[in-house]
């Protein structure tokens, strides 16, 4: 793999990683407590069907 | 399913929709144990109380696979409720919530143990004309106790399904299913008179609910007697105000009570209390007579003025050893197989930027943060250990002592034990404090108390600050207990400040029960330490992982000429330059720009000071064998060739990370508990100036001393 091309994809994935935080700071606006990080629960909880 | 005609006419739509159950009950009697039972849900539980301080919902199946919904309500001892968690609990069962439709029916769990206290809230639940089914959980305690409850006439006389149960060992769940799929619950038959004095006054106030809140006639006559022994002071979102009319009516009677002399809230509480105490005496039996119990005895020991201090400071110490000699071996396999990771890849790829990302930016950074996981779940493994057996209630208990000398209660310090675990948390815990001035007192100083996301950046500084082999141990459980007992001691310190400054007031007069000890319930304890290390390691593999990428981008861009040191490649990168700029304000606490990139970055988090690190000087590394971060931080340099990480700028960085507030979800919690950014903000300011302020004056003093 050439340094050009590896460059481009750092770059890419850089790019990935910035779009990817910004979402997800905007998303935990949303989300009960601190979004799931800290392991406080959730307000609704999801249950499974009985089997 | 059917519903009592009434109920119908008063929930909309509740007889289309699947019942609605809301889970009941005074504080750690077993609710969320209960509600884990019913719906197969993970819900936190633990042996003190006040676990629960919102609503939760899941869906439990009746025996027919039929869908009930069912609400965990925090615990409250009275409908009268005192702080915001409570109130909680008398909004949702009043319909005050927009949010949450009135629950059709009402699941009222009692600790047996404790029959007579616990029926004061279920005598006020029935006031509300609502099917109630009534639990008695913890009967295998209360047989141990000697007691011997007559549940069938206490069903005769109350009217309605009174199912015995042990929650915890899934005892009494098939009856309890049974009753809930009951199409044909009855409503109470347990009447109630309230006093002639009162009477009247219920009347006018419940028909003025009716006609001016537009309240149902039942639930009117349930809000007239609350409004006549609650003074309202809570005030969460969702509660509405009264009417006018209801307010003048309420204020009338009260005016004209006071000119009587009549003690109006006392006489219906009292009044309460005769019945419960009449009907407690006819169904509960002292079978035996039992010495002091298991408990009594621990209790002697663990909240005695002197030994009390002793057992906490072992049980301390003993949390710290384990952290630093369990952990040994697992992390040097982790950290073993992040190195072998990251020379594997750089042996295999061509030198590129793609190559650097993966080694120097993802694995190093993500790499250095993972290492510390086997310490985090041993962390949390004592931590679920303590709340599981009730010792949580005892510390509270013994620091109680301290607090109100400060100013604050006991009760002030369950949420500050549970920022050992996380702020955030803990902050959510204040909701159990009644006096809104003590609550932001509180939520100032909880993220003083060491949270686990500062236990990597203090591993790895004790690392570096007493790196040789045969240190003893017991040097750096020393360390790390001081780091904890200071960030103890600031807390208690800035609570005391507050209170005499900004949030004046009494101390409170604390009442909290002192649970039985139990056994630890260790597949509560492993799901909940399995889930903080899974919440560990997708936070590291998410934030930390981005935060890494663009930290590795920031150090590498713009490019350096070609043939220059990757040292000098990092000075003159955005992150170094960025690093450089606020070097002045930071070197007078002995850090240099290096470090100043790790303490911008862990803005966001405290533990991405540690990926930095791990970014920073893997970047600088020219190596192409990957060297244990520990390593690569003791062969840092100023540029005039002294050692970066002397044990007193170790030290000093540590005491810097105790007290500075770097965590924006903790400042966002801060800001949703508080309704506004006027003390996130404040919090932030003081807590990061107090951070630099000490750190100066450990580090000049330090020096000054020749270290």
């Amino acid at each position: 793999m050439s340094p050009m091309i590896q460059t481009c994809i750092a770059l890419v994935l850089v790019v990935f990683a910035v779009a990817g935080l910004i979402m997800r700071a905007f998303a935990k606006k949303k989300s009960f407590g601190c979004g799931d990080d800290c392991a406080c629960s959730s307000r609704t909880l999801k249950t499974k069907s009985p089997s | 399913m059917a519903l009592p005609a009434h109920i119908s006419a008063t929930a909309a739509g509740a007889t289309s929709r699947q019942p609605v159950y809301a889970l009941v009950g005074n504080p750690n009697c077993g609710k969320s144990t209960l509600f884990n039972a019913l719906t197969g849900l993970k819900q936190k539980v633990g042996n003190y109380p006040g676990v629960t301080v919102e609503k939760k919902v899941g869906t439990a199946y009746s025996q027919h696979g039929q869908p009930i919904t069912v609400i965990d309500l925090p615990g409250t001892y009275s409908l009268a409720a005192r702080s915001p968690d409570e109130a909680v609990t008398r909004d949702v069962l009043l319909g005050r919530r927009a949010d949450t439709a009135q629950p059709d029916r009402i699941l009222c769990i009692v600790d047996a143990t404790n029959l007579e206290r616990n029926l004061y809230l279920v005598h006020q639940i029935l006031d509300l004309g609502r099917p109630v089914i009534l639990v008695l959980n913890m009967m295998d305690l209360a047989t141990r106790a000697g007691l011997e409850i007559r549940v069938d006439h206490l069903e005769k006389l109350l009217g309605i399904p009174v199912i015995a149960c042990e929650a915890l060992h899934q005892r009494g769940l098939i009856e309890l299913k049974l009753a809930m799929s009951r199409a044909d619950l009855p409503l109470a038959r347990h009447a109630w008179t309230v006093p002639a004095a009162i009477a009247p006054a219920v009347s006018e106030i419940a028909a003025a609910l009716v006609e001016g809140d537009r309240k149902s006639p039942l639930v009117a006559r349930a809000e007239a007697l609350l409004l006549l022994t609650d003074q309202d002071s809570v005030r969460v979102a969702g509660s509405t105000p009264l009417s006018p009319r209801t307010t003048e009516i309420l204020r009338a009677w009260q005016s004209r009570w006071t000119q009587e002399g009549t003690d109006w809230a006392g006489t219906l509480v009292s009044s309460r209390y005769d019945v419960i105490g009449a009907l407690a005496a006819e169904v509960v039996q002292l079978r035996t007579e039992v010495g002091p119990s298991v408990s009594d005895k621990i209790d002697a020991i663990a909240t005695h003025a002197l030994w009390g201090w002793l057992v906490l400071g072992g049980v301390m110490t003993l949390l710290f050893f384990s952290i630093f000699t369990l952990a040994e071996s697992p992390m040097n396999w982790i950290d073993g197989h992040v190195a072998s990771l990251s020379d594997t890849i750089k042996a295999v790829m061509p030198p590129g930027d793609l190559r650097d990302l993966i080694t120097d930016g993802a694995i190093g950074g993500v790499g250095g943060v993972l290492v510390f996981l086997p310490q985090i779940l041993i962390l949390f493994f004592f931590i679920g250990l303590l709340e599981s057996t009730g010792y949580m209630a005892r510390a509270a208990f013994i620091m109680d002592r301290l607090m109100s000398r400060v100013g604050l209660n006991g009760k002030s310090f369950i949420p500050m034990l549970s920022s050992y675990a996380c702020a955030i948390p803990g902050i959510m815990a204040t909701r159990t404090i009644e006096d809104p001035k003590d609550r932001l007192v509180t939520i100032l100083v909880a993220p003083l108390m060491s949270c686990s996301a500062r236990l990597p950046v203090y591993l790895l500084m004790i690392a570096a600050l007493v790196p040789g082999e045969r240190v003893p141990v017991f040097t750096k459980v020393g360390i790390m207990l001081f780091m904890y007992a200071l960030g103890t001691a600031g807390a208690f310190f800035f609570a005391w400040l507050f209170k005499r400054t900004l949030l004046k007031g009494e101390p409170p007069l604390m009442i909290m029960e002192l649970p039985p000890y139990r056994l630890p319930g260790f597949k509560d304890v492993a799901f909940h330490m399995l889930e903080r290390a899974w919440i560990f390691v997708r936070r590291a593999g998410t934030v930390i992982l981005g935060i890494s990428i663009i930290l590795w981008f920031l150090s590498a861009y713009p490019k350096a000429p070609a043939g220059a040191t990757p040292t000098a490649q990092l000075a003159q990168s955005f992150a170094g330059r960025a690093g450089h700029a606020i070097e002045p304000l930071i070197k007078p606490i002995g850090f240099d720009w290096q470090i100043g990139i790790g303490l911008i970055s862990s803005f966001a988090a405290r533990e991405v000071f540690v990926s930095t690190m791990g970014v920073v000087f893997n970047a600088e590394s020219s190596a192409e064998n990957t060297a244990p971060l520990r390593t690569a931080l003791l062969s840092a340099k100023w540029p005039d060739g002294r050692i970066l990480f002397t044990p007193l700028v170790c030290f000093t960085l540590m005491i810097f990370y105790v007290f500075a507030m770097q965590c924006m979800s903790t400042i966002a919690v801060v800001k949703r508990e508080t309704n506004g950014w006027k003390w996130p903000i404040f919090q932030t300011l003081y807590m990061t100036g107090t951070a630099w302020v000490l750190s100066f004056i450990v580090y000049q003093g330090g020096r000054a001393f020749g270290f």
